[in-house]
């Protein structure tokens, strides 16, 4: 019983019978990893995944493979994925997550908030370096966030993130403020991600060049080789002593050394696994999962990343038929969420019909079932909206049009089924979905210009519900001033309000009732098509013990992990 | 002088041929590419500030319209510069020393192995008519009908995961086994059939016979008289096998996660790095250039009957 999938239909068929008081961790699991699932998809998993069980034996080395090299390690740069669980191997940050999303200290011993909510005063621990022998003082803080904020360091990511950063004043070395243009609650959640890590100021003020290859933090691991299309390989810091409490880990890393493959091939990096010759996999393939799963000596774990869930299509609100809620609502609902997430990830995603991931703080599982699929539903609503007529090839018209719009999408091995699978679930409703493939650099164009009825494959991960705003606030619309990821174009002023003032507020129940709403909101607005939770992939070694998984995108966190067997 | 004149002749077509090179792949990369400033920041999930984007425009000449940007490019690669990648942040150049060795190695490696397996399977096979022989044409038939990553594929999950003789990846020699014979199988098939139809041909020839007649043994018949005439078309077999080795590196280097300029070219398409793409572009040109003029030099020096004095 180590699937959750299992487990969880059980839990909606007790659901169904009014029973669901009861229901808790996937019973009798011999996986210490077992899940909690709630009725509606609402998602737990048992804070013992956050930190750190028992200590562990020092030595030996990890050897761990993934898919994709980030192609560079100033993570102030990009906005790869990957750079998450890299940036926690040989970064530290200001603060770090609690499991329930509350910032909670790490290199900031603690801070405080002024009352308007624009100055962020933090007072930093005094006793720590960098793997290059510079301080971590207040000074490296105010170089950090104006380095990850400088145009030159071409940042995708992190700048935006800090946007409503104005300046910082080194109040002494261990006090640091941050003077904010508006107030930004979620300022405290980005700080705790890797794209916002802790670098060593003497290589951002004289050889910024050096980040790329062999930057110096203040973590756990230290790089001692950085080789493109090949892999990352650290060394023990052996002072490190700056883990976040709430890990509950102590001292240095346990392991020696980790060496990390660049293996782009999926069956590669499972054959790798499967020999003993690597113990730990990213980017698990989905397709080897129920291998993986079978092997006594191999652990497969498919966890929901937090942020916004994965979209099969999101809808130009601008540009019919989507400017009818009817449509938007009707397709919503004709998809087959559990069918096409079967074949395509061979159920290791959970299907999804709300628009925050169920691991997000203040995710609120009431929005759930209003999308849910049902065609019969959906053949009303088309119906209602006067797309009454079909034509020959059996489409509903109007008016002498046919019910449909195109769809911009790229190549992808996983994408093109998904599109393919939505497109026949769409034709069973008269609705006549067109593929337009492109390359992804004219799909990106094109995202960024409004030119496009409909979109396929949006993702957003995230650590905060702020991700809300991001995509659904009105100014986060393309324009020619600025670029941003409200790709529906929704423009809704209840929702404009709700995300604003979740902005302003630090009070979780208000911030509860806020998002809350704004999800509830989402549900009617329907700016797209959720299809599924978006999720990271891990597979290792049963005597791989210790992996903590990060609060913030619930990817592996190895300061605490072990190799039984191979301890010194 | 024969040979200084076919050099001199093969390196000025040589400069036009990676000129051309150059100009059809910074065109064709800026056709499909889309807006390349917002393709180097992350794609359809980033979110850069306008500054940043006005940033990268500025830095890499995007604001230019594209014939400036062209004539710019052309300048600074006739000074020898290929830039900066949009993807990695560093020189290309650099980048590309750094991957090209691996590749060198495999090909080589793959080359020789491909020639020695051709030259053994089709002296022996060749003027037989023997059950052997017809295994090794079926199976020859086979290999090069198959795409290189299904062979890859199937070599990785009988060699690899079944069997587990060789590891999947890695550094040692046993890790060079595998994308070595994916890359060196095929080509010694097409190497062989070509080689063994030279043969038989040879075989049947009246000079054959003669050295039978003088009483040389058969070995001596086929490795010492035969084959040395089989070799020319070989030769000019081998310069057209260079594209195939350079293309089946593509998928090689990425099926068995090895370091190369390969791999590193599928992810330079894949993320508009007009740089990357155009420097190994040129590379590959050149190497072509370069090969067939050997390929010619040796045709020349092994049969001096198609030489103009």
């Amino acid at each position: 019983m180590r699937r959750w999938k299992r487990p969880l239909r059980r839990l909606a068929l007790v659901a169904g019978a009014g029973l669901l008081a009861a229901c808790g961790a996937g019973g009798g699991d011999a996986d210490p990893r077992a899940r909690r699932g709630g009725p509606n998809g609402d998602f737990t998993y048992p804070a013992t995944d956050y930190a750190e069980q028992r200590p562990g034996k020092p030595g030996g080395t990890l050897h761990a493979s993934v898919g994709t090299d980030t192609g560079t390690l100033d993570l102030h740069a990009i906005s790869h994925t990957n750079a998450q669980w890299i940036g926690r191997l040989i970064f530290d940050n200001l603060v770090y997550l609690d499991d329930k999303g509350e910032p909670t200290p790490w290199l900031a011993r603690s801070w405080a908030v002024s009352p308007d909510g624009l100055t962020y005063t933090f007072h930093l621990r005094d006793d720590v370096t960098f793997s290059d022998g510079s301080r971590f003082d207040a000074e490296a803080v105010r170089l950090n966030l104006e380095h990850m904020r400088d145009p030159r360091t071409k940042s995708p990511l992190a700048a935006a993130y800090i946007a409503p950063y104005v300046d910082g004043r080194v109040i002494d070395p261990t006090t640091f403020e941050a003077h904010l243009s508006r107030p930004y609650a979620p300022f405290l959640d980005v700080l705790a991600q890797s794209w916002l890590a802790m670098m060593s100021p003497r290589q951002i003020r004289l050889h910024p060049e050096e980040l790329a290859t062999r930057p110096s933090g203040t973590g756990p691991f230290v790089v001692e080789r950085y080789e493109r299309q090949k892999g990352l390989i650290l060394r023990r810091r052996a002072d490190y002593h700056s883990a976040p409490d709430y890990l509950r880990h102590r001292g240095p890393a346990y392991f020696d050394r980790v060496e990390i493959a660049f293996v782009p091939e999926a069956m590669a990096r499972y054959a790798g696994l499967a020999s003993g010759e690597t113990q730990l996999v990213f980017d698990a393939p989905p397709q080897n999962a129920a291998a993986i799963r079978a092997d006594p000596r191999l652990v497969y774990d498919s966890r929901i990343r937090t942020g916004l869930p994965f979209r099969a299509l999101t809808y130009n609100l601008d540009r019919a038929p989507w400017t009818d809620v009817r449509v938007r609502r009707a397709v919503a609902q004709a998809v087959d969420r559990e069918a096409i997430t079967r074949s395509v990830f061979f159920g290791e995603v959970l299907p999804k019909t709300d628009f925050l991931a169920g691991t997000t703080a203040y995710y609120d599982p009431a929005a759930a079932g209003v999308l849910r699929y049902d065609p019969a539903a959906a053949n009303r609503l088309l119906d209602q909206a006067g797309w009454t007529a079909r034509d020959a090839a059996g489409y509903r018209v109007r008016q002498g049009q046919r019910l449909g719009a195109e769809v911009l999408t790229w190549s992808s091995p996983t994408l093109t089924p998904i599109n393919v699978a939505v497109q026949a679930d769409l034709r069973k409703i008269g609705f006549d979905l067109r593929i337009v493939e492109m390359p992804l650099s004219q799909y990106t164009e094109r995202q960024h210009t409004g030119d496009y009825q409909t979109l396929s494959a949006g993702v957003w991960h995230t650590n905060t519900p702020d991700a809300l705003y991001i995509l659904h606030h009105s100014g986060e619309i393309s324009s020619a001033r600025r670029i941003g990821q409200n790709t529906a174009h929704v423009r809704d002023a209840e929702l404009d309000r709700l995300l604003e003032r979740a902005r302003e507020s630090s009070d979780p129940a208000e911030l509860r009732r806020l998002y809350g709403a704004a999800q509830r909101r989402l549900v009617e607005i329907v700016p797209g098509v959720p299809l599924d939770e978006n999720h990271s992939l891990v597979a290792y070694a049963r005597r791989l013990h210790g992996v903590i998984f990060d609060t913030s995108h619930n990817t592996p966190v190895l300061t605490g992990a072990w190799l039984d067997g191979d301890a010194r | 002088m024969r040979f200084v004149r076919i050099i001199l002749w093969r390196l000025l077509a040589g400069v036009g041929v990676l000129w051309a090179a150059a100009s059809i792949t910074f065109v064709a990369m800026n056709v499909t590419g889309g807006d390349t400033a917002i393709a180097i920041l992350g794609g359809p999930e980033a979110l850069p500030t306008a500054e940043i984007v006005a940033q990268v425009r500025a830095e890499y000449g995007l604001d230019q319209p594209l014939p400036v940007q062209y004539a710019r490019y052309i300048g600074r690669l006739a000074t020898g510069d290929l830039g900066e990648s949009y993807r990695l942040r560093v020189p290309v150049a650099g980048a590309i020393a750094e991957q090209a060795g691996a590749t060198v190695r495999l090909a080589l490696a793959a080359g020789a192995l491909a020639l020695l397996i051709a030259v053994v399977v089709a002296s022996l096979t060749a003027g037989r008519e023997t059950p052997a022989r017809a295994a090794v044409s079926g199976a020859e038939l086979v290999l090069t009908a198959m795409p290189t990553f299904v062979l890859g594929l199937l070599l990785l999950f009988l060699l690899s995961f079944q069997l587990r003789l060789l590891p999947v990846a890695g550094e040692g020699g046993a890790a060079l086994v595998l994308p070595v014979g994916t890359l060196a199988l095929p080509l010694a098939a097409t190497m062989a059939q070509v080689l063994r139809q030279e043969l038989d041909a040879i075989l049947e020839q009246p000079f054959i016979l003669a050295a039978r007649t003088r009483g040389l043994g058969e070995a001596a018949v086929r490795y010492g008289h035969a084959l040395r005439h089989a070799l020319v078309p070989l030769v000019t077999l081998f310069g057209h096998m260079f594209g195939f080795l350079l293309g089946g590196a593509i998928i090689t280097e990425t099926l068995f996660a090895r370091q190369g300029i390969g791999r590193l070219m599928a992810d330079a398409t894949a993320a508009t790095d007009i740089p990357m793409v155009v420097g190994i572009t040129l590379l590959v040109a050149a190497s072509y250039v370069i090969v067939n003029l050997v390929v010619d030099l040796l045709t020349a020096a092994i049969d001096p009957r198609g030489a103009t004095a």
